[in-house]
């Protein structure tokens, strides 16, 4: 998979066959965070933020329910994938870029969460199992294509 | 944090060929008096380290969230991922609210605790 600049001031992704592949695949797990994973505060007493907290994830709810319609919208119409010689392409300008990467790190962040928020900065490492083996994949798929989306717009691809 | 940073970013925001930006309101407050301690910038958005969110895409996120140029983004974000957290604002309740709700959305660790 590489980034280069559009001529249009965006991104153009080539990918593989199977980089696409694995990109749906991934993607077809958006969302992953649940909503309560959020806290609006951390030192406040739960009972008197209480509705602010439920209005909080319900904010949050709602937005990931527009990107989850917009983004089925999206694979449902090829994504913006266009075939080329040996793969496809994906254009992406800026704003699309910004989404896309909000969706892939719910994906990451998520994926991290069903592995049990592994450290090993701190003594945690991942604790692999035949149930969890595709959220560690899809945790390091999200954060490969997040880097290179990354590197490209900060001109360093 | 595991990936180290890149420097010179280089944005565009031009066209909509696929994808429009999704754009929510803001959580909606139940009508209240608007009490001076409301207004007043007392309430700090705080930005917490996880070990998940990568150094670059933290820095993205300041920048499209508060406007900041990279070099103060980047500040910030080694400041989290230094230090465990960083301040990014002071900012009235609403403020405040408006701004976890915006790094919340990009699933960054961040809450607002009062002053």
């Amino acid at each position: 998979m590489t980034i280069s600049p559009s001529e249009d001031g965006g991104f153009v992704l080539q990918l593989s066959r199977r980089e696409r592949a694995l990109l749906r695949t991934v993607l077809e797990l958006y969302p992953l965070i649940p909503a309560s994973h959020h806290r609006l505060s951390r030192t406040a007493d739960p009972g008197q933020i209480a509705a602010d907290q439920k209005l909080l994830e319900e904010a949050l709810t709602a937005q990931k329910q527009e990107n989850h319609r917009h983004l089925r919208t999206w694979l449902a119409g090829e994504g913006g994938f266009k075939p080329r010689r040996g793969g496809f392409t994906l254009t992406l300008n800026g704003p699309q870029l910004d989404w896309f990467l909000q969706v892939l790190n719910d994906v990451r962040v998520g994926s991290w969460l069903k592995l049990d928020c592994p450290d090993e900065r701190n003594g945690r490492p991942v604790h692999l199992t035949p149930a969890n083996a595709r959220y560690y994949f899809a945790m390091q798929y999200c954060g490969m294509v997040q880097s290179l989306l990354l590197q490209g717009m900060n001109g360093d691809a | 944090m595991p990936f180290e940073t890149s420097l010179g970013l280089a944005y565009s925001l031009a066209m909509a060929e696929v994808a429009e930006p999704v754009v929510l309101p803001d959580i909606e407050r139940e009508q209240k008096p608007d009490s001076r301690s409301d207004r007043e910038p007392g309430y700090r958005v705080i930005c917490w380290d996880d070990p998940v969110n990568l150094m670059d895409y933290v820095t993205h996120v300041f920048q499209v969230v508060f406007g900041w140029p990279k070099p103060k983004a980047e500040h910030h974000m080694l400041e989290v991922h230094h230090q465990g957290k960083s301040l990014l604002t002071r900012e009235s309740l609403e403020r405040a609210e408006h701004y976890v709700h915006q790094l919340q959305k990009y699933s960054l660790q961040a809450t607002m605790e009062r002053d």
